[in-house]
């Protein structure tokens, strides 16, 4: 397959799936703020623009009018919903030859409704459907990708780009929020911990195979090495050397084989109980550092031949 | 004249460039005043050269380096007899040139160097006021460049348009042989470009043919047409008849179509480019002796 | 002036039309209307559409296709047909003597070196670039219209990157099934395998070093491109991929695309990008829809660009009146279909005749594509006429002059109504091995009454053009199939 198809297919499941990470942490924030005291308002939106990757850019106040709008409407915010799904359907529409028609047009719609709809009004009056909404056409649209599509490279390559931004968006919520909560000592208010597992949709499937106590390891150990949980990170992780395995024609003797081999052995052979106190800190930066590592490694093993540099012109006398 | 001439370009990038290919254009020409008794082309980092005859006869290198490098080195060694072509004996008539047109018309018309406008012009035919000889006015119109003109090295980019040089009164040797040319076709004189090597120093571009060796920069000068002759060579950057230290490499319609190096590349946009050439008279080089 | 109408002739309905005008008013204009929108409707569903240019950017129209197709009977086309096959072999063997040849057609004094050195499409950098078998032109647009005596003329050659074929063959699926009955009564010549011949076509071309099962690609601007559909729908009717500049790269002077596997190696471009743009190394220095070192590998032997570069010597409008005489210096015949007689505006003496005759005359710019800049006489007001005469005396060597030629007419489906509006042809000529012409080819409508230009991105439209074996016997006429029942199988 052409690396440029790849590219955009790979950015086309990462850029879905940011969309509708965005859209439930976003719902999650929300409804944590509702029954929060008013003074740790400006924490959770900064948290939230942390775990977005967005703080180093966002330069507005830390309120609900402000932040929301960034996230879903902002055009030049190019993590903000409404970008990403633009993105998602630019990539769409130069690989209409590459995906089903089902695929296209699930992407297509989404985006028109969206770029028709008031968004503005829809986050201020009832953000609970329309974010509910979002996450919903983000399903759809994998749901559609995995129910019309051929198990090829190109499925293979949203599949990837789906499942590293996913294992990055959760292990940063674990980073940023579990560790706040941890570190400071913050009393650990029950609704606390359902908005860290709601945040990845967590709650109901934790309850399922722990009990409602949540005790702070136990949440940690779940959300890292679940190996049932599709937003794991060690879920994702071992998606992700699955459809590499498969890409890579040497197999996983490659850079970006060793890499997503590092990281997920990392994840998979840790000691929970012994990082969960003091090197959680650490575990978590040297983990995300390694998916990014990943990233890098994916990135110039099937795209990165030299095609995205400027070109120059020289001549001489 | 014997002359062995070594072009050395060495480019280096701010960041390491990929994917360069570059079109080399230093060897010299084969004409019945100049042989050519070697050639040889290497790079470093090592490239495949595919070599050719473009359509003005110019042979062209062209070779291109995928892998990430820092710096590219060209090296093209020549060696070369050379003998004075003959002054033109034609007594051609200045209303002869209307016939060539037809024929010429690559030769007459403007070319993105030689866009002359109304000024040129009028130079031009000032020059050949009150001559109808057409070796004479060929003449005066290079040596009304040579007057007009002054040489200073490295005031200009080859780009400048014509009709600037003209204004500032100032440039290099392609500005020389850019506003000739230009003045010649605003008469409907059949001009071309060339490029090649002068055993001329580079401070003031002086030729100096008692000294065994020098370092010295391409050049450039002009042909005209002359009916009953041919294309006749004339330099209007150094006042006088060209001779055996002038070794060409080729033509065209002005420097776009000769330039000894053009290339294009992946990476950072800064880099710094050094030609040297170094030209060595009567030393009777083996003729395949390898490069350093 | 004379007018022909390809329907109606002196003594009614031409036979060859009769079939299908029977069908047509059996339907009735109620039935028609309905039609017609279905028609529309297949289009909008499909996104066919074109970028208007000359407007901002952005503008998109939906294809618009008439609903009352052309025939061309199988005695005219074969006319047609030959007429076209000896012109291609023409301009490829004028291209080849040019460029990798001993340019004896200047040399014996059939057309002026001028006239080649001055032509805007002639590329002095394709000199030495061979290409196999000598087959330049891949694919011809040939554009031909019909006097007012019916005689079918050359207008026109399309040798760089002729655009259109995509829409021969979805006017044809589109007519299946809106006509399909009238379709079916007919012995329509199919146009579908286009894609396949295409294919041996250019695989026939591939470098004599590539192996038995050439690699072959369509090179696209981009999807911002306004042919970018018909760009995409070659790629998929051929099975090969469809590539930007910044997919493919040069290698020791051998292509290649970057994959997600490596590299792998292209043997033929076909490009649908424009020369200068083709490679930054040797053309256009700011072009980044080309490849760096592409022009070399393909003098190098190791790659061939389809069409090749520089045939726009041999379309431009300054060499065209030198055709005929192309033809009989090359093939040795008398040329089949005849040029629209045309004036040189830097010939003196024509040039005088021309600006007596200027309203009368259709003034062509050499340099323009697509219709723009046309100045045609007898339709022109004083001022416009004066300001091309002057254009024309200060760049004498920019213009021809050609004879209106009035265009024939066809029956249109305008409002609910069939009306004549002028028609042309551009029928698509693929060189390979041999030279194959698609039978038919698109048919374009100026949908404004009275006007010539039928270019659609000036308010042209298009009608399937079926090449039609021979006329059915009355008799048949009773059989009616119902409609929509049948499946169409031409021939």
């Amino acid at each position: 397959m052409l690396s440029r198809h790849a590219e955009d297919l790979y950015w086309l499941g990462r850029y879905v799936e940011r969309a509708e990470d965005t859209a439930r942490m976003l719902d999650v924030t929300f409804h944590h703020l509702l029954e929060s005291p008013p003074a740790v308002e400006a924490t959770a939106w900064r948290e939230l623009v942390e775990i977005l990757y967005l703080d180093q850019v966002f330069e507005g106040t830390l309120d609900r009018p402000t932040v929301s709008g960034y996230l879903v409407t902002d055009r030049d915010n190019p993590g903000s919903i409404l970008s990403s799904v633009a993105r998602a359907r630019d990539n769409a529409r130069g690989l209409r030859d590459r995906i089903s028609t089902e695929l296209w047009e699930a992407i297509n719609v989404f985006y028109l409704e969206l770029a028709a709809a008031d968004l503005t009004l829809g986050v201020e009056q009832r953000a609970y459907a329309l974010l509910g909404d979002i996450k919903s056409r983000c399903q759809l649209i994998n749901g559609v990708a995995a129910q019309t599509m051929p198990r090829d490279e190109g499925y293979r390559f949203i599949v990837l780009g789906l499942m590293l931004e996913r294992a990055e968006m959760t292990c940063r919520l674990l980073a940023i929020r579990y560790a706040r909560l941890v570190n400071t000592g913050e009393r650990m208010g029950f609704h606390a911990w359902v908005s860290v597992l709601k945040s990845v949709s967590a709650y109901e499937a934790y309850l399922k195979s722990h009990d409602a106590s949540l005790d702070p390891t136990r949440v940690l150990e779940f959300l890292l090495l679940d190996p049932a949980f599709p937003r794991s990170v060690l879920y994702c992780l071992r998606q992700v050397e699955q459809q590499l395995e498969r890409l890579t024609a040497d197999g996983l003797q490659t850079d970006v084989g060793r890499a997503i081999g590092r990281v997920r052995a990392r994840a998979e052979y840790c000691d929970v109980s012994s990082i969960a106190g003091e090197g959680l800190d650490s575990f978590l930066e040297e983990l995300q550092t390694e998916i990014y590592q990943v990233a890098d490694q994916v990135d110039l093993y099937f795209f990165r031949s030299g095609a995205d540099l400027q070109l120059h012109t020289v001549q001489s006398v | 004249m014997h002359l062995e001439i070594r072009y050395l370009n060495e480019f280096r990038y701010s960041e390491p460039a990929r994917e360069s290919h570059n079109l080399l254009r230093a060897c010299p020409q084969v004409t019945p005043h100049q042989t050519v008794v070697s050639y040889v082309v290497d790079t470093t980092p090592n490239a495949k050269i595919f070599s050719y005859v473009d359509y003005w006869g110019t042979r062209v290198d062209e070779f291109g380096v995928r892998e990430p490098h820092d710096v590219l080195s060209v090296r093209a060694t020549s060696i070369v007899d050379t003998t004075p072509p003959p002054k033109p004996d034609s007594v051609a008539d200045l209303n002869e040139f209307d016939a060539l047109r037809p024929d010429f018309v690559t030769y007459l018309a403007p070319s993105p160097h030689t866009r002359w406008d109304d000024a040129i012009a009028d130079m031009g035919r000032k020059a050949i006021a009150g001559t109808s000889d057409a070796v004479f006015a060929v003449q005066t119109v290079c040596d009304a460049v040579t007057d007009h003109l002054a040489y200073r090295p490295g005031t200009t980019d080859v780009g400048v348009d014509v009709t600037d040089v003209l204004h500032h009164g100032q440039g290099v040797c392609q500005d020389f042989a850019h506003l000739a040319i230009a003045m010649y076709r605003s008469v409907g004189i059949p001009a071309r470009y060339v490029s090649g090597y002068l055993y001329a120093s580079n401070q003031d571009n002086a030729v100096q043919p008692d000294v065994a060796e020098l370092e010295v920069q391409t050049h450039a000068w002009v042909e005209a047409f002359i009916p009953g002759h041919g294309w006749w060579q004339l330099d209007p950057t150094n006042p006088q008849p060209i001779g055996e230290l002038h070794v060409k490499i080729g033509h065209g319609r002005d420097y776009d179509d000769v330039m000894p190096l053009r290339g294009v590349y992946h990476g950072g946009s800064r880099h710094d480019l050094g030609v040297t050439v170094t030209i060595t008279r009567d030393r009777l080089a083996e003729p395949f002796a390898a490069d350093q | 002036m004379l007018q022909f109408d390809e329907i109606h002739g002196p003594d009614g309905v031409r036979p060859h039309y009769q079939q299908l005008m029977d069908r047509l008013t059996g339907l009735g204009p109620a039935e028609l209307t309905e039609r017609f929108a279905m028609l529309e409707s297949i289009f909008r569903t499909l996104g066919i559409t074109f970028a208007v240019t000359g407007h901002e950017e952005g503008l998109e129209r939906t294809w618009p296709m008439d609903l009352v197709p052309r025939i061309v009977p199988a005695g005219e086309w074969a006319h047609i047909e030959a007429g076209l096959i000896q012109r291609v072999r023409t301009l490829n063997l004028f291209l080849e003597d040019l460029y990798v040849g001993e340019q004896s057609a200047i040399h014996d004094g059939i057309i002026p070196r001028w006239v080649v050195e001055t032509a805007d499409g002639y590329v002095r950098e394709a000199h030495g670039i061979g290409v196999p078998a000598g087959a330049r032109c891949v694919v011809s647009g040939v554009d031909i219209v019909r006097d007012g005596e019916g005689t079918y003329r050359v207008l026109e050659d399309n040798l760089r990157v002729p655009s259109g074929i995509s829409y021969v063959l979805e006017n044809r699926v589109a007519m299946t099934r809106v006509l399909p009955v009238a379709f079916a009564r007919h012995s329509i010549r199919p146009v579908n395998h286009y894609g396949s011949s295409l294919l041996r076509a250019l695989r026939s071309a591939a470098p004599y070093s590539a192996s038995a099962d050439p690699t072959v690609v369509v090179l696209t601007p981009g999807v911002a491109n306004s042919a970018y559909f018909e760009h995409a729908f070659l790629a998929r009717q051929m099975g090969v991929e469809l590539v930007e500049g910044r997919d493919l790269l040069v290698d020791d002077h051998r292509v290649y695309m970057r994959t997600t596997r490596g590299l792998d190696r292209v043997d033929v471009v076909y490009r649908r990008i424009g020369d200068e743009f083709l490679d930054p190394l040797v053309f256009r220095q700011d072009s980044l829809l080309g490849v760096p070192g592409l022009a070399g590998a393909a003098r190098a032997g190791n790659v061939t660009i389809a069409n090749a570069i520089g045939n726009g010597a041999a379309d431009d409008k300054g060499v065209y009146p030198f055709v005929p005489a192309l033809i009989r210096y090359f093939t040795g015949e008398e040329p089949i279909l005849p040029n629209v007689a045309t004036y040189l505006c830097w010939e003196p003496d024509q040039r005088e005749v021309i600006l007596e005759r200027m309203d009368q005359l259709v003034i062509k710019p050499v340099a323009e594509a697509g219709g723009y800049g046309i100045v045609i006489g007898p339709h022109a007001d004083d001022e416009t006429l004066a300001a091309t005469a002057d254009a024309i005396r200060d760049n004498p060597r920019g213009y021809v002059a050609q004879e209106v030629v009035q265009l024939s007419t066809h029956p249109t489906f305008i409002d609910g109504a069939l009306s004549p509006r002028h028609i042309d042809l551009r029928p698509f000529v693929i060189s390979g091995e041999t030279i194959e012409v698609i039978p038919g080819g698109l048919t374009r409508v100026a949908l404004r009454e009275g006007s010539l230009i039928v270019n659609s991105s000036q308010g042209g439209g298009s009608k399937d053009t079926w090449v039609v074996d021979d006329a059915p016997a009355e008799g048949e006429l009773s059989s009616t199939p119902t409609e929509g029942t049948r499946a169409v199988s031409p021939r």
